[in-house]
């Protein structure tokens, strides 16, 4: 076994690279997760709504996405659907950094699809008389579902959020195929660089396993200070 | 169920129980094995790719791989690597040899040898031609697409230091999206690029190759190092093949003239495996 | 469309079998399923161990299945790919790679599901077991497992969808399951990638879709279905 010698990724150049990928694999994270949330809740609110044609385009949004792999999003989002945009859009999205926008368009729908599912059942775990008592005292639907309904969803809905916001975080790495230069795009030009595999990979399985961790313990801890009370 | 329990030490065993291979000589193990694994891309037309009427992977690399096992007294068996895992794949043992366009550098001397060089070309870049750009200078600041894993990412950012480089898997991917118009410009080895210039069709005229080289690419089978034996067996299988003719006969069939790749002289002999510089 | 389905079909379905290894969606369907059958008995080791008394065991194994669970699968790809060959002395190929990927990590989430499964059976179970003289790993083997199994079997189903769409992963490491096979098609065809990777996300979005229905169908059949009580002599 030839030696280790992890100076190589962390200094110099190639720090340099791998910083960079792990600072972009964080912005794509935070920008996802700011746009999935209300886009999640909307979907949410459509399938518990008693409009059908809302509850089915809720379900067929959810499905849609769910049963498709997204490194399979994320050749469609880049590969096939610039080729429907007209042209000032597509020139206007490629001088911007397609990449990154398409990246985060492809994970930001395949978010949501797994977060309306869980802000769904938690709303559905809030006793069905909180939404009723609201009604009876006169407040509209959303006004019942916002000031009521939602505040108490939300400890029975955040840690199943904090778990999407795990496999978000993970997620990002697949955005490699489409050439965004995050950690794992960063990590395999490292290893093309240097010959040194097990270095630059330990390096990054840590920087990985950094923010996992302290996403986890996020989780614990609201485990631990907002436990849910039985009714 | 006593069935039950023999499957579990059935199941145990084939976790267990395969034992490290000893560390023989690799020519050894490949006249043993009777068969030459060869690492191929399978994604670079004409060294290697895969015809889709038959299914099966043909090509300049192929056929040289395929020689040099009947002239070892092996078959070849074809397989698969990405551009990104050539060298890796090599190394761990998953293939013998290497036939997957790989440049000779210096740098890659210290992990794999190679073997004589059987293909000399250089790196261009291909650019669309309503850009303007008519050297690799003018794309600075600009964006280029090509493979990851390989030397063409590196060699740009050496001729052009402020370019903006984005790499994709395989080499097809690169060129989609510099049809898409996603860059300025796609970088590869003039073959490969002269190949898919051929491949546009009417889209031709959209075009154009810069006659630049922004680097010259040696082309070698690869080898695992501290293998003697086995380089001197493909070295001299190669050999043979110069002398006899067949290797200048392979280079027309897959570049030559009734050919997309139209060349109609072959600049290079395989004699040699060292470095000009 | 028909043209592209007609020159590529098999190509998409079962790469380039025979006149090579085996691809295409084939080869999801097969890995997907191997993965999954291999990585059951991996995770309900991981469960007991979890489920252990002694702290030796349950420690160590709780911090491999949180470092597993917070590592990218592309990266536990990339570990099984080096690591593979050094571990076992053979020499492994890009299938095997991924197999041993998606074994450890799918064992490391069907660890939870199995341990959520066991703690679900009712203690009286156990407990009846136990006072009839029956040691740990025979009551754990004829009474709990078997239960815990059963009642799994629409989660198990679901993760078999989620491994099949995890196999799509295989792409960045050159395995030419279908996502790559759509995309070398693409490279080649250029002007219908819409069609193309329209196709691939249906193929997907078929198989993973129906399979979800099965799952769901099966928890209702579970659910009207009462607890057969476990047979103690066969």
């Amino acid at each position: 076994m030839a030696q280790f010698d992890f100076s190589i990724v962390t200094t110099g150049e190639f720090r340099g690279w791998l910083v960079s990928g792990f600072l972009l694999s964080l912005r794509l994270t935070c920008i996802t997760w700011i746009l999935s949330l209300p886009i999640a809740t909307a979907i949410a609110l459509c399938r518990l709504s008693s409009v059908a044609m809302l509850r089915g385009a809720g379900a067929v949004f959810v499905e849609g996405i769910r049963n498709i792999p997204l490194l399979v999003h994320l050749l469609f989002w880049y590969f096939a659907m610039p080729e429907l945009l007209p042209e000032t859009a597509r020139t206007w999205l490629y001088d911007h950094g397609a990449e990154s926008i398409c990246a985060v368009i492809a994970l930001t729908f395949y978010t949501s699809s797994y977060m309306a599912e869980d802000i769904r059942s938690g709303i559905r775990a809030v006793p069905a008389t909180q939404l009723e008592a609201a009604r009876a005292l006169g407040f509209g639907y959303l006004a019942s579902m916002r000031r009521v309904v939602l505040p108490q969803a939300v400890r029975i809905v955040v840690p199943p959020l904090i778990s999407q916001t795990l496999n978000l975080w993970k997620n990002t790495s697949i955005t490699t195929v489409i050439g965004t230069a995050e950690l794992m795009y960063q990590a395999q030009r490292v290893e093309t660089a240097s010959f040194r595999g097990v270095e630059t990979f330990g390096v990054t399985t840590l920087a990985y396993l950094s923010v996992s961790l302290v996403i986890t313990a996020l989780a614990l801890w609201f485990h631990h200070r907002f436990p849910v009370r039985a009714t | 169920m006593r069935s039950t329990s023999h499957l579990v030490i059935a199941y145990a065993f084939l976790w267990i129980a395969v034992a490290p291979l000893a560390r023989a000589d690799q020519l050894a193990d490949i006249k043993h094995k009777g068969e030459l694994v060869c690492g191929v891309l399978a994604t670079d037309e004409p060294m290697s790719f895969v015809d889709p009427q038959t299914r099966t992977i043909i090509g300049y690399e192929v056929d040289l791989c395929k020689a040099v096992a009947r002239k070892i007294g092996v078959t070849a068996t074809l397989k698969q690597v990405a551009v990104a895992a050539r060298i890796p794949e090599l190394q761990q043992g998953r293939v013998d040899i290497l036939g997957a366009t790989l440049t000779h550098t210096r740098e890659r001397e210290a992990v794999i040898a190679f073997s004589l060089t059987t293909f000399v070309t250089g790196q261009k870049v291909m650019v669309r031609r309503d850009s303007g750009i008519t050297t690799p200078a003018q794309l600075a600041g600009k964006k280029v697409v090509t493979v990851r894993g390989g030397t063409q990412e590196p060699n740009i950012r050496k001729a052009v230091p402020t370019v903006d480089v984005v790499t994709f898997e395989t080499a097809p991917q690169a060129l989609v999206a510099l049809q898409q118009h996603k860059a300025a410009g796609f970088v590869n080895d003039e073959v490969s690029l002269f190949d898919a210039y051929s491949k546009l069709g009417p889209a031709q005229k959209d075009y154009v190759i810069l006659p630049q080289n922004i680097s010259t690419e040696v082309v070698a089978l690869g080898l695992r190092k501290d293998e003697p034996a086995l380089k001197a067996a493909v070295d001299g299988a190669l050999r043979d093949l110069e002398t006899s003719g067949e290797a200048e006969k392979l280079f027309f069939k897959w570049f030559g003239p009734g050919t997309r790749l139209q060349y109609q002289t072959r600049a290079f002999h395989i004699d040699s495996d060292r470095l000009a510089n | 469309m028909i043209d592209l389905l007609k020159t590529y079909g098999l190509y998409f379905l079962v790469g380039q079998f025979p006149q090579g290894p085996l691809g295409g969606l084939a080869l999801t369907i097969l890995l997907g399923l191997a993965a999954l059958l291999l990585a059951l008995p991996l995770g309900i080791l991981l469960a007991l161990a979890r489920l252990s008394r002694r702290r030796l065991l349950r420690w160590p194994v709780t911090a491999v299945i949180y470092v597993v669970r917070g590592t990218p699968l592309l990266m536990v790809i990339f570990w099984a790919y080096f690591f593979l060959p050094v571990l076992t002395g053979q020499k492994t190929g890009q299938v095997t790679t991924m197999l041993a990927a998606l074994v450890l990590f799918n064992g490391a989430y069907l660890a939870e599901v199995v341990r959520a499964g066991i703690q679900g059976i009712p203690r009286g179970q156990t407990e009846a077991a136990r006072s009839l003289g029956l040691g740990y790993a025979l009551t754990l083997r004829r009474i709990v497992l078997p239960q815990a199994l059963r009642n799994m079997l629409p989660s198990l189903v679901n993760q078999f969808v989620t491994t099949l769409k995890e196999t799509s992963l295989g792409y960045i490491i050159g395995l030419q399951e279908v996502a790559f096979i759509a995309s070398q098609v693409n490279s080649q065809v250029l002007v219908h990638p819409v069609a193309v990777y329209g196709t691939l996300a249906l193929t997907f979005f078929a198989l993973c879709f129906g399979l979800s229905r099965v799952a769901y169908a099966l928890e209702k059949r579970l659910a009207r279905r009462p607890l057969e009580l476990p047979v103690l002599l066969s």
